[in-house]
Parts: C-alpha cells; sequence; structure tokens
C-alpha cells in the first residue's frame, strides 16, 4: 500500500499558484480560464479515486490528505510555480546568517473557524505537535529535517530554530503537511483528526463540514476567510458555497460520472480515455506534471553485477523507455530523462536526449563485462551463470498507471539484449525486508515533492533504506557533497549547480534509469471556472466558481 | 384436576431446562466458534513475513526511527507473542477490537460506523434475489420451453462477476438513461442499482435450487392427490410442492448472505458505497491487521447469527421438524 500511495503521489507541498501564471498558462485553458464575473454560491462536485486512512496531514504520508486538508489549513508561507515563496500566515521572514534558524513575523488579523484567535503560540502548538513522536508523525516529521523546536518571540513573532543549515524549511512550510490547526483542536482533539470531520479545524477558506469513509467528503466556505495568499487570484472568501468530493476508486464509474454531468471534475482519468474526454464539447482535459522524482527505476549498485557499471549502463541504453511509455500511455505521459521532474526547481533540461536507446552499446559493454555466454532460452551467461535481475514488485503499485504494464515492455526490452528480469509480485512484509535489505537488482519508485532536495532522499548514502530511498545504495562522495550542499543553502543559482551535477552523476554512472513523468489526468466540466493547479499538481479550489445553472 | 397440575409441575420445569440447555449449548458454540475465528486470524497475522512495523509503515517510508520506536510501543509488537495474544483475547472479551493501524480508530467503532450501508445493500439483495427466484421458479418448474429459456438468462447472472454487471447497469441506468444516481449511499434510489447488481447473482442461484426442488416435489405422489382434490396447478405448486422445496433454498440463502460480507467487495467499490466491503479492502491492502481481524470477527458472527436464524426457520417450514425439534 504505502508504496502505491506514496510513491505515485504528491507527497508534498501543496501551495498556490500564482495569479500571473494561472491567467498566462494557456495549457490550462479552457475549463481554468477565468473569463467572466465569478459567481458567488453552489457546489462543486469533484470525483477522486482514493480515500485517506488518516485524514491528519501532520500524520498521514499521503498525498490525498494534504489535498483533503489544503482548503481546510492555511501555511505560513506560499509557493508560486516557479517556486517563489509568498507570504501568508506570515507576513515576513528572516533566516539567521548560519541558515539555521527561521524568524516569522505574523499576521495579527487572523482567527481560525472555532473563534480562536492565530498567532506564534498557535505556530509553536503545530509545530510541537507534528515533531512530537507520540504524534507518529509519517511524513510531516520528516519535512522539519533536523529539527530543533520552536520559540514564541512575542505573541505575532516566532522563530523556528534547526540543528544543521536548512534550506528546504520554506517550502515545506508552505505545504498543507506543515498546515496550521486551531491550537484548541490540537489541545482537544489532536486524536480525532485522523477521523476528519468538523473536529479538523484550520484557518482556511473552507470549513471541513462533513465525512462518511469511503464515500465523501464535504467542505463549506469560511465566510470570515480575509486572508488569501497574494498566489491566489481574489481576496475574502471563496466562491463555492460547498465542495463535495466523491471518493470514486473504480476508473470506469468516475469516467462515468463525469462524462454523464453527475460530477464536475474527476481525477484521474485513465490515459486511454483521455482523448476522448478532451473530445467532448462540455469536457476539457488538464494535464498537470507532478514534481519531484520521477517514476525511475534504480538500479542497486552494490549488488553483483549491477556493481559493474557497464552492465548498469547496458540496462539503461537498453531498455527503449521513448516508445515503450508512448505506447503503454496513449501519448498522454512524458518519457523521462533526469530523476527530476521537468517542473521542480533545479531541473537539469541538457540530459534531454542524452542517452538515447542504445541496444548494440549495451551489447557491447555487455561482452567487455564478460557475459559473453548464451544458453538455451537466449540470455547472456558469464561462468554459466545466467544475466538475471530481480526486481521486486508490489501488486498494489503495480496496477497504478498500468505499471504492470510497462515493467513487462521492459522485460521484453533487457531479454532483447539477453538479460533476464524477473519481477515477483510480493507481499508488503516480503517487500520491505527484500528493499530495506537491499535483496534487490531493480526497484521501482517515485516521490512526488517540489523541492530537488528529494535528491538527497534517493542518492545520498546516508538515505539508504529503511532511512530513505537511497535504492541504488548509492555511495558516491561527490553526489553526497552536492545534495548536502544544496539542503545548506537556500542560493538558487548555487543550488542549481549542485543539483545539475547530481542529476548528471547519477545518469552518467547509470544509478538510475528515469522513465515516465507522472501527470494527473484531470477531466474537468466547462462549467468548472478558475481553476488551476498548485506546483505539486493539486487542484485550487479557493479562486474556482461555476458558471450559470 | 390435581393430577394435572402435578404433571405440568413435572413437565415445565423438564422443558424449561432441556431449552436452557439447548440455548446453553448454542451460546457455547457460538463463543467457540469466535474464539477460533479470533485465534486463527492472529496466527495467521504473525506468520505473516516480515516486520510489523515496516508491514504497517509500507516500504520506502520517510517516517524516523523514533516514529517506528513509538509504533511499535503503542502496538505492543515489542511483547512476546504469548502476552500479545493474552492481551488480544482480553481486550476481545471486553469488547475491544483494538485500535486500526492505519486509520487510528477504534475497529469496533470503524466497523459499526460501515456496518448498516453494508447491511442495507445485502438486505436489498437478498429480498430483490428471493423474489426473483421465486417467481422464476415457480412459474418454469416443469415446463421445458420456459425452463430452457431462464436456464440461459441464470447462468449468464451465476458467471458473469458483479463488478462487470454494475459497470453495465451504471452504464444503461445511470450515464445513459440517467434515471439512477452513479453512485453514493444517500437514498433509495442509489441503493437500487448496486443491489440489484448484487441479487442477479445470487437469484441465478436461488432459482435454480428451487426448480429443482418444485420438480422433485411435483413429481411426488402428494402432488397428484392435490391435482385429483381438484386444486389448481398454480396452488399445488404455491401450496405444497413450494413447500418441500424451500428447504435447501433456505440453508443456501443463509450461506448465499453469509458470503455477502464478501461479495459487496465489488459492487462497494464500483458504485463508490461506504460498507464493511470497502472498509475490508482498504484493511487488506494497506495492510492493517486490527481491522482485517475485526472483520474477520464480525464474518464468523454473521455466520453464527444466520445459521441460527435458519435453524429457527425449519420447523417454521417443515411441520415434520417441530417434533423431531422437541426430543432431540
Amino acid at each position: 500500500m504505502s508504496t502505491q500511495r506514496k510513491t505515485g503521489t504528491a507527497i508534498a507541498a501543496v501551495a498556490s499558484l500564482s495569479l500571473v501564471l494561472a491567467a498566462c498558462d494557456s495549457s490550462s485553458g479552457g475549463a481554468s480560464g477565468a473569463t467572466g464575473n465569478p459567481v458567488t454560491g453552489g457546489t462543486l462536485t469533484y470525483a477522486i479515486n482514493t480515500d485517506a486512512d488518516c485524514l491528519d496531514p501532520h500524520q498521514s504520508p499521503a498525498d490525498v490528505a494534504g489535498f483533503f486538508a489544503r482548503p481546510i489549513v492555511d501555511s505560513l508561507v506560499s509557493l508560486d510555480a516557479a517556486g517563489k515563496i509568498y507570504p501568508w500566515l506570515a507576513t515576513s521572514w528572516t533566516t539567521s546568517p548560519d541558515g539555521k534558524a527561521y524568524t516569522f513575523s505574523l499576521r495579527t488579523d487572523v482567527t481560525f473557524s472555532d473563534g480562536e484567535p492565530f498567532d506564534a503560540a498557535a505556530v509553536k502548538a503545530n509545530f510541537d505537535h507534528i515533531a512530537a513522536k507520540t504524534t507518529k508523525s509519517q511524513y510531516a516529521a520528516s519535512l522539519f529535517g533536523p529539527y530543533a523546536g520552536t520559540d514564541v518571540v512575542d505573541p505575532y513573532t516566532v522563530k523556528v530554530r534547526f540543528t544543521q543549515p536548512f534550506a528546504p524549511f520554506l517550502q515545506a512550510a508552505s505545504t498543507a503537511y506543515l498546515g496550521i490547526y486551531s491550537p484548541k483542536a490540537l489541545a482537544d482533539n489532536a486524536d480525532k483528526l485522523c477521523a476528519g470531520g468538523p473536529v479538523a479545524v484550520g484557518s482556511g477558506p473552507f470549513t471541513f463540514t462533513g465525512y462518511t469513509k469511503g464515500q465523501s467528503v464535504v467542505l463549506t466556505r469560511n465566510p470570515g476567510y480575509a486572508w488569501a495568499p497574494p498566489t491566489a487570484q481574489h481576496t475574502g472568501p471563496a466562491h463555492l458555497q460547498t465542495v463535495t468530493f466523491r471518493i470514486l476508486p473504480e476508473n470506469s464509474t468516475r469516467l462515468g460520472a463525469l462524462t454523464s454531468g453527475q460530477v464536475d471534475v474527476a481525477k484521474p482519468l485513465p490515459p486511454a480515455n483521455a482523448k476522448t474526454v478532451g473530445d467532448t464539447p462540455n469536457l476539457s482535459i488538464e494535464r498537470p506534471v507532478s514534481p519531484g522524482s520521477v517514476y525511475s527505476l534504480y538500479l542497486n549498485t552494490r549488488s553483483a553485477p549491477l556493481d559493474d557499471q557497464r552492465v548498469r549502463t547496458a540496462i539503461q541504453r537498453g531498455i527503449d523507455v521513448g516508445a515503450d511509455v508512448k505506447a503503454i500511455y496513449f501519448g498522454q505521459l512524458d518519457r523521462a530523462w533526469s530523476p527530476l521532474s521537468p517542473v521542480t526547481p533545479a531541473y537539469d533540461k541538457t540530459l534531454e536526449n542524452s542517452w538515447p536507446y542504445d541496444p548494440a552499446k549495451s551489447a557491447q559493454l555487455l561482452d567487455e563485462a564478460g557475459w559473453t555466454g548464451r544458453d538455451a532460452g537466449g540470455y547472456r551467461t558469464k561462468d554459466g551463470r545466467r544475466l538475471t535481475l530481480s526486481w521486486p514488485s508490489l501488486p498494489a503499485g503495480d496496477a497504478k498507471e498500468s505499471r504492470d504494464v510497462l515493467a513487462q515492455a521492459i522485460q521484453a526490452d533487457l531479454k532483447k539484449i539477453g538479460v533476464e528480469a524477473q519481477h515477483p509480485p510480493l507481499d508488503v512484509g516480503t517487500y520491505s525486508a527484500k528493499a530495506n535489505a537491499g535483496d534487490f537488482h531493480l526497484l521501482d519508485l517515485s516521490w512526488a515533492r517540489f523541492e530537488p532536495d528529494v535528491l538527497r532522499s534517493f542518492f545520498n548514502s546516508a538515505s539508504g533504506p529503511p532511512k530513505g530511498q537511497n535504492a541504488s545504495f548509492l555511495k558516491d562522495p561527490e553526489v553526497d557533497t552536492w545534495t548536502n550542499a544544496g539542503a545548506a543553502t537556500a542560493d538558487e543559482r548555487l543550488r542549481a549547480v549542485d543539483y545539475a551535477g547530481v542529476q548528471h552523476k547519477v545518469i552518467d554512472i547509470a544509478a538510475v534509469v528515469p522513465l515516465y513523468v507522472p501527470n494527473r489526468i484531470v477531466g474537468v466540466s466547462k462549467r468548472v471556472k478558475g481553476l488551476s493547479f498548485d506546483p505539486n499538481a493539486w487542484s485550487l479550489l479557493y479562486d474556482v466558481w461555476r458558471d450559470g445553472q | 384436576m390435581t393430577a394435572k397440575i402435578g404433571g405440568e409441575r413435572l413437565v415445565l420445569p423438564l422443558r424449561a431446562s432441556r431449552r436452557t440447555r439447548a440455548v446453553a449449548k448454542r451460546v457455547l458454540a457460538a463463543v467457540a466458534v469466535m474464539w477460533g475465528a479470533a485465534t486463527l486470524a492472529f496466527i495467521a497475522l504473525h506468520l505473516l513475513p516480515g516486520d510489523p512495523v515496516a508491514r504497517l509503515l509500507g516500504p520506502m517510508t520517510s517516517a524516523s526511527e523514533t516514529v517506528r520506536a513509538q509504533i511499535e510501543h503503542d502496538f505492543g509488537f515489542d511483547q512476546p507473542v504469548v502476552v500479545q495474544y493474552l492481551r488480544y483475547l482480553g481486550n476481545l472479551v471486553h469488547g475491544d477490537l483494538g485500535e486500526s493501524y492505519q486509520l487510528q480508530q477504534p475497529v469496533a467503532k470503524l466497523i459499526a460506523d460501515q456496518l448498516w450501508p453494508t447491511v442495507q445493500l445485502a438486505l436489498a439483495a437478498v429480498a430483490i434475489a428471493a423474489v426473483i427466484a421465486l417467481v422464476s421458479a415457480v412459474v418454469t418448474a416443469g415446463r421445458p420451453v420456459l425452463r430452457a429459456a431462464t436456464s440461459v438468462w441464470e447462468l449468464v447472472a451465476v458467471s458473469t462477476p458483479s463488478y462487470w454487471v454494475g459497470i453495465l447497469l451504471l452504464t444503461v441506468f445511470s450515464f445513459q438513461l440517467r434515471i439512477f444516481p452513479v453512485a453514493g449511499g444517500e437514498d433509495l434510489a442509489a441503493l437500487v442499482l448496486p443491489a440489484v447488481t448484487l441479487a442477479l447473482s445470487i437469484a441465478g442461484v436461488l432459482s435454480q435450487v428451487l426448480r429443482e426442488g418444485l420438480e422433485t416435489a411435483l413429481t411426488q405422489p402428494f402432488a397428484i392427490t392435490a391435482r385429483a382434490r381438484g386444486l389448481s396447478q398454480t396452488g399445488v405448486r404455491l401450496r405444497h410442492a413450494l413447500r418441500h422445496a424451500l428447504l435447501p433454498v433456505v440453508t443456501l440463502m443463509g450461506w448465499l448472505t453469509g458470503t455477502l460480507l464478501g461479495g459487496v467487495v465489488p459492487v462497494e467499490t464500483v458504485f463508490g458505497r461506504p460498507g464493511v466491503g470497502s472498509l475490508v479492502l482498504h484493511a487488506v491492502t494497506s495492510n492493517d491487521m486490527p481491522l482485517v481481524m475485526g472483520v474477520v470477527l464480525l464474518s464468523a458472527l454473521v455466520f453464527v447469527l444466520i445459521s441460527t436464524v435458519v435453524d429457527l426457520l425449519y420447523p417454521l417450514i417443515d411441520p415434520r421438524l417441530r417434533t423431531q425439534g422437541a426430543s432431540g
């Protein structure tokens, strides 16, 4: 489960898209175009494929927990699509010269929807709650990195301290995972937040009015809302009176509900249906791209024969990624060239087309590495042993986005160069045990977050499983230096250089084979206006309104 | 007079104690079944490979060492298995099914919250299935042409997966004709399509069994006698043959109702309905073992209850069983 939830999913920040960007972005045309005067009132029905186990973003790592919480809780800062940070609940902030402390000046006019005032003590209560071990936070706490504590400087000034310089914090603070609940809600109902509903009180543009597990989440407009971030398109209360999320796990049901007009928005839609839906007159398709680490195949550099770089490169160049992705996803998903998604800050465009499919080169490299024999199955051998790679699979994760079909295509490609890739379906316990012990050759993962610091959790030698996602078990001094330096500095130019180094290096030494760039195919009725997406590819509901009817 | 009273005095306590004993036997058997189910579920849980904390968190998590330790402590994974088992049984006796790993709520509350939509769906489905089966079997029994025609739909209904039937019904009646809403548990209109979907496959089985029984009964001498007495064909079928044929159908219906707990899973998924089915699907896919064990216990309880109801129904349907029941 968790792979399914976490990997393809946006574990991360949810923040606002800038007004300018939403207005200029032609790709968000049709349904998103904010033409005409916004209408106040009405209900938006939004079909989504999954429910959250736990609806509290402080505890749950699920992307959908952050998605449901985003309209309910506000954050200290807001992020635009270019990665620029704007004020929100904090009016301004300063970073200490050593990069180990952030001091936020807070808005003085914010009240939570239960009437409690927002102040420095509320921020401290929330951050302490996330960091407390009894909260068992599976994700939010990790966003704090080397967290040391939060101090109330004065009623509207708060200081967050770290034991080391920690540049990714502002991005983290913009996410719903570090969203601010009413301190009264935390004091009275911390143990009930997982179950959602009216106990989850924030200061957001909507309040959490109803939750029926496995069926629906209902949000109602907060009429007193007057502290929208500058990244939003309007100020004051939200346009919609009610937002109803309908949980429809079955693809065809979600699709039918959209095409028959029973829901206004449906997400995600299967790639096979995207074109049909886009061609329907009263519907349009949006394809916001997920940031962070793309869906990739990680090559375990510690496990023979993949400890030989020549074998790894042979694998990397022996998979026809472009053709496979195009055929399986009907051209709706782009193939990836870097372990980072193109919308992530510090993405290195120069990697594109730099490592094309080259089975002849693969064959030559495998010959050089001594895998020259052939057995009855047509596979390469060395000293009588077949070139076999184990690639553990989780059936739940495989079913997602037809990854099982992609795996078959990859297996077929590898067979052509004489490599056998076994992809046995495992239960979560066995899979975790193998993954954590490094008892595998290949592992497929993705991790959405609008922050190149994901490269640290995937390739820094300190992030080996189970502590991180370094499934390549890479131990490279240069990569360690770059990822640590990137985390310690807020200077965008320095970070771009560091992260470009990492992206090139991990491709050059073939620690990873990036496969496709995840996106979310969202079907939208043309009745819906003003829908935009934040840097994490999640819909923003604050600016949405319904046309007529 | 005195003798009669004395006789009654003698008989009553005897009957009462016999009944008490019968009830006690039933309760004991029920407890044994529940204990067995609980123990099997516990053993199965501990036979699962891998570390329980890793299973709970899933692979490649960002949870820290501290969080792992806290989880281990909170769920008692650091205790010896025997202690965990005894604690689990002790909690069960007090009606505490434990706390869900993933949803972080008491399992009993989660199941209680999700039970009603499933019960609603199951009862509606069984009722629809019973009506369809009854009409179909009574009308077609012993009539070759009709029989052949209905056999076809029965076979199709039994062998078509319910999620497929559900999608078909949705496409026609919701997406195209827009008679019923796509999904939900809100009102009666939203119950129709899922209930029919679930009912069709059950109806197919019931109808086949019922017709078989009816046909056997109709060839019996009593049926001919009844006809000779001047009863109409339909009268014989409804008043005499049906009663004979009903016994195996009631048994089968009881069993089918029990299996509905699993049968609702695809239907609840397709129609996006809340309920125990979607809860159990979620629990299994997210390795939420306390919740899985809770549902195992629930299904054991459902089977115990249903078999009791079925046993109570037998003597009502077949008078011959009443005397046997009294002496046994």
